[in-house]
């Protein structure tokens, strides 16, 4: 069986590949299997109480967790807050996790259910999210591959880079944060996260039509928003 | 039935962003729209919203963050009344009691070579001085030129 076909099936493109016994498994295919084996061991630790489990996972997903919730709720501080109540959750409900399917697709659908939630909270007391992507430094943000941050900078060219791309950064996590909440949710799974079409529908509980289809009606929908911005 | 082609138009929309199509179907996909400006356009614009939204820098959660997370499960623990047996103690709290210990047994130490506190325990060096006890040491009151009534000189 060829899990090169699973890994192109959820969108994992352009990674390189080595040959074992016939079957072929490429690079990142062969680094989600081995984070997966790590996850079923630490959380069969965490089940049996072992404390530096629960804290290895929580080394492990805190960044992915926070970054999550951050394009969620647009606000580093009230990010920050409702991630460390995902763990919580995590914590508490760990017994009820019954090892089907992949830990984080569990792990992203407690974070997911969590800011949902506390959206509608929010909206409720009429919090204004505020956007606060003038207090990310570069330190705090570190970019993949050479640098996100300078990816975005290069699309405006000029001497102003830094600050027209600032100022998009902005505009689309505001515009990120104006939209429907499931709409969003897709956004950042698919197109932030870069996580595949089979793992968003275990966190999401949406058949694969589903998906592409509101997936489509979210990038119109933030298109449409970003219009003064383009070109 | 124009709803079920609206989503399969959908889907096959972000299909093709998202590079899940395999060559034929990407070239029957833009066969379909090949006359369309309209289409295209909205395709070129959808392709730019994503290169921004994928050109988003990672973010990255505070250094203290599991620090952070586990004193909210202590103090939700001690809420509902349970004993936080799970949970880290955490570096500080370990630090101030490996302090206290030191300190306890230094303090044992010390007093046991103390002269004053040896005497203490010895009943036989409790003197009656006007009606008050007092302790004084064996030494301290052969040394003290003033005989029992002087107070005792510990060192």
């Amino acid at each position: 069986m060829s899990t090169g076909g699973a890994a192109a099936e959820d969108g994992d493109r352009g990674s390189a590949s080595d040959e074992a016994g016939g079957v072929t498994i490429d690079a990142k295919t062969a680094r989600r299997m081995e984070q997966d084996r790590r996850d079923k061991i630490l959380v069969r630790r965490l089940k049996l109480g072992d404390e530096r489990a629960f804290q290895e996972l929580v080394q492990t997903y805190q960044n992915r967790v926070f970054g999550l919730v951050f394009r969620m709720i647009g606000n580093r501080q009230e990010a920050e807050d409702l991630a460390q109540d995902v763990f919580l959750t995590v914590y508490k409900a760990i017994g009820s996790y019954r090892g089907e399917g992949r830990f984080y697709t569990w792990l992203y659908r407690v974070a997911s259910n969590t800011c949902k939630n506390r959206i509608k909270y929010l909206k409720g007391r009429h919090f204004n999210t505020r956007v606060d992507v003038d207090d990310n430094t570069e330190a705090q943000m570190p970019s993949r591959e050479g640098g996100a941050l300078h990816s975005l900078q290069s699309q405006v060219p000029g001497p102003e880079a830094m600050i027209q791309g600032q100022r998009l950064q902005r505009a689309i996590q505001r515009e990120l944060a104006n939209l429907d909440e499931e709409h969003r949710l897709l956004i950042v799974l698919r197109d932030i996260e870069g996580l595949p079409y089979a793992d968003i529908m275990r966190i999401t509980g949406l058949p694969a039509g589903t998906v592409k289809s509101r997936l489509h009606r979210a990038r119109v929908a933030l298109k449409e928003r970003m219009k003064s911005y383009l070109r | 039935m124009a709803q079920s082609e609206t989503n399969s138009a959908e889907e096959l929309m972000t299909a093709y962003l998202d590079h899940e199509m395999d060559e034929q179907e990407s070239e029957a996909f833009e066969a379909m729209f090949a006359d369309s400006p309209e289409t295209q356009e909205e395709l070129a614009d959808l392709r730019q919203v994503l290169q921004l939204v994928q050109g988003l820098p990672e973010v990255e959660a505070p250094p203290d963050f599991f620090e952070k997370v586990a004193k909210k499960i202590r103090r939700r623990k001690l809420l509902e009344g349970d004993v936080p047996v799970f949970i880290t103690v955490s570096f500080q709290v370990l630090s101030v009691m490996v302090v206290l210990v030191i300190a306890a047994v230094y303090t044992m130490i010390h007093l046991d070579r103390d002269p004053a506190a040896k005497l203490e325990k010895d009943p036989k060096a409790a003197v009656e001085v006007d009606g008050d006890t007092e302790v004084v040491g064996e030494a301290g009151a052969e040394a003290s030129p003033a005989g029992p009534s002087s107070p005792a000189s510990a060192d």
